[in-house]
């Protein structure tokens, strides 16, 4: 796509003075990369234009002429942005420099750095350019990472993440599996099950339903009319048309799903990586656009199992680690170690990065009923908001009586739901670790390690007095940030939060052991 | 009140308590917030007549929430916050509802801040926060004299220098 010749020159060997390590630069393909992106987003408009005879007039190239303007505009912000970013890995720290107009100097400390996260679209790897995040803590939950370099030739890459990573360079670049790696996980084409139903198919759907429309309608076809045609729509009735969209749609968008699945996943691998005195738990994952993310097992605080409440009779499971320094919110979530898939396999996986015996195997007692009790309450409490909100309009004869009677509807299902929730109630100290499950719509069990509580809170509103029972609450730098045993019963509570947090509330409990002897006096 | 709940919970309070002024700072503050809302909605009720039947519901509800955080918040809230300072960890009680202790550790605190917001000013009150990494961490000790607060938070900053690692 572009000659080598661009970078070679700028990343001479820096085995010169430490002091003295130049400035490196991005790829300058990214400005190529660009502009080919923009040509070829451009190509079906040209070619309904040039070979199908469609009217080149305003209204019909508009779309084009914005895709233009806006390509045109990146490739030359991408100019600007590789003629001013340049970055160093000195012995202590990486820096980088950037911005035409506002200059940024942004150093990261090596020692600070959490994780290395590598990722390339398909058309990055046609150019052979890889696109390098590096993660610190102070960022964890800004949703921004510490240090984005985007984007570097593919050697430049792996060189800065073994600089980063303190890896030797290994014999074979690029090799699938490094002597000192340990794989715990690959992908199982089956897994795709997994991943093919959610909500969000149907988002798919639409969005592929509406791209396909546009496409079409610039060679001159009108789907919409075509879908029109192709059945009795009033014989089916309004109910029958709904069941016919979220049917045919469902279908389209599982079948997206299906295939964004595989693409995304391709070649799946967890393995862990152990290099001088540190391991790293390494993904790497991708058909066209890859990601590889390195995550320092020095920074693991713990791992969490989520089990969706719809697709729990099949066992579905998502596997995150609790870590400081990656972002719960990214979309492309660095903290999954696993994709969405059977719960048989992330525990297993689970055992294997904490060690056995696996904390998130323990067992968990039930919480005691009065949980449920305050469950059912609070369901009531919600169920009772819209009838509450509609009673006046009902009695005074402004609303007619079926809008009071839709709004009970909430109730039953609001009851149903506080059931749920209570037997996803559970809390333990296994080990090291801190185990707390909950969680409605997504029973969560996280496992956190107690070293790594920095804030305990009980807290006790005026209900839980009254059933007797607390709240208990982990805060830590990593993940969600504060982990929860909602409902423990009251006398248990402190001792459960002395556990959580060893030796942090001693100095002001009283009467330690004098209840039942659950808690360590020491 | 001796401890935050007798003896279901066997964690002793707090050893000091707030000032007094601050009762008069949640009162405040309760004006301030719900007072616009309700005057809103009176002056809708008041002006529109065709939503008059709608807005019962909701001024009802208003009216009840802007007595409750007047009279009896302040005084209910007064009772319970409490806070303490040792060497090694800061532990405050709070809340009125909802009542909450918590406990951060010295050797994980990241910054230690004295806010002082309008009516807190006009108070000659301070809110001394202490933050650990969590971003849920930290804790909030509200109602203290300035004085007391600055103190505070001077001798928690010291405290903290001391402690090594990255308090992760």
């Amino acid at each position: 796509m572009s000659a080598p010749t661009d970078d070679a020159a700028i990343t001479a060997p820096t085995d010169t003075d430490p002091a003295e390590q130049p400035w490196r630069r991005l790829s300058v393909r990214v400005v190529w990369v660009d502009l080919a992106k923009t040509v070829l987003s451009l190509a079906p408009g040209v070619v309904a234009v040039g070979f199908f005879d469609v009217e080149p007039t305003l209204s019909t190239l508009w779309p084009l002429l914005l895709v233009a303007l806006f390509g045109g505009l990146g490739a030359v912000t991408d100019i600007v942005r590789w003629a001013f970013t340049s970055y160093r890995v000195t012995e202590t720290e990486i820096q980088r420099r950037t911005g035409a107009f506002v200059r940024r100097h942004r150093t990261v400390h090596l020692d600070r750095i959490r994780s290395v996260d590598t990722h390339a679209k398909l058309r990055h790897r046609a150019a052979g350019l890889r696109v390098v995040t590096v993660g610190a803590g102070q960022q964890n939950g800004a949703g921004e990472a510490a240090l984005l370099l985007d984007a570097l030739s593919k050697d430049d890459a792996a060189r800065l993440r073994r600089e980063l990573l303190g890896l030797a360079a290994p014999a074979a670049e690029n090799a699938d599996t490094e002597p000192d790696a340990e794989v715990l996980a690959t992908l199982r084409p089956w897994w795709v099950v997994y991943n093919m139903f959610s909500v969000w198919a149907y988002l798919m759907a639409a969005g592929l339903l509406w791209g396909l429309f546009w496409l079409v309608s610039t060679f001159g076809v009108d789907l919409y009319g075509a879908a029109s045609r192709a059945a009795d729509w009033d014989a089916l009735g309004w109910l029958g048309v709904t069941v016919a969209v979220l049917v045919v749609g469902g279908a389209v968008g599982a079948i997206g799903m299906g295939v964004n699945f595989f693409t995304a996943y391709w070649k799946f691998e967890l393995a862990r990586v152990r290099t001088g005195g540190s391991t790293h738990l390494r993904t790497r994952r991708g058909l066209f656009s890859t990601r590889e993310v390195n995550r320092d097992e020095a920074r693991l605080r713990g791992l969490s199992i989520g089990e969706p409440l719809l697709w729990r009779w099949m066992g579905m499971a998502d596997t995150n680690v609790i870590t400081t320094g990656l972002s719960v919110w990214d979309m492309e979530q660095p903290t999954a170690i696993l994709p969405r898939g059977p719960v048989r396999v992330a525990r297993r996986v689970a055992a294997r990065v904490l060690g056995d015996p696996c904390p998130l195997d323990a067992p968990l007692p039930r919480h005691p009923r009065a949980a449920l009790r305050r469950r059912l309450w609070w369901a009531t409490a919600i169920g009772m908001v819209p009838p509450a909100a509609v009673a006046v309009p009902v009695a005074s004869g402004s609303a007619s009586p079926w809008v009071l009677w839709a709004a009970f509807g909430l109730w039953p299902l609001a009851l149903s739901g506080a059931v749920f929730a209570y037997l996803a109630l559970g809390h333990a100290i296994a080990g090291e670790y801190l185990v707390v499950r909950s969680g409605l719509m997504s029973r969560t069990t996280s496992a956190l390690r107690c070293d790594a509580v920095s804030t305990i809170a009980v807290r006790q509103s005026i209900l839980q007095r009254r059933l007797g029972l607390s709240t208990v609450s982990a805060m830590t730098a990593a993940g969600w940030s504060a982990y929860e045993a909602p409902d423990v019963a009251a006398g248990e509570a402190v001792g459960f939060a002395a556990q959580a947090a060893p030796g942090l509330i001693d100095e002001f409990a009283e009467g330690l052991g004098d209840d039942g002897g659950h808690v360590r006096i020491d | 009140m001796t401890s935050v709940e007798a003896e279901a919970i066997a964690i002793r309070a707090p050893r000091l308590r707030i000032e007094r002024r601050a009762v008069a700072w949640w009162m405040l503050r309760a004006l301030s917030r719900w007072g616009p809302v309700l005057a809103a909605l009176v002056v809708s009720y008041a002006v529109w007549e065709p939503a008059r039947v709608w807005l019962v519901a909701p001024i009802v509800a208003a009216s009840a929430v802007l007595a409750a955080r007047l009279l009896v918040e302040p005084w209910w809230r007064y009772r319970v916050h409490r806070w303490e300072i040792t060497e090694r960890a800061t532990y405050a009680s709070s809340g009125w509802l909802v009542q909450e202790w918590r406990v951060a550790p010295t050797s994980r605190i990241q910054t230690v801040d004295a806010v002082r917001g309008p009516f807190e000013q006009l108070l000659g009150l301070s809110t001394l926060r202490v933050t650990t990494a969590s971003s849920y961490g930290a804790v909030s000790i509200r109602g203290l004299d300035r004085r007391t607060a600055e103190e505070a938070a001077k001798r928690l900053a010291m405290v903290a220098e001391l402690a090594e690692g990255d308090a992760t």
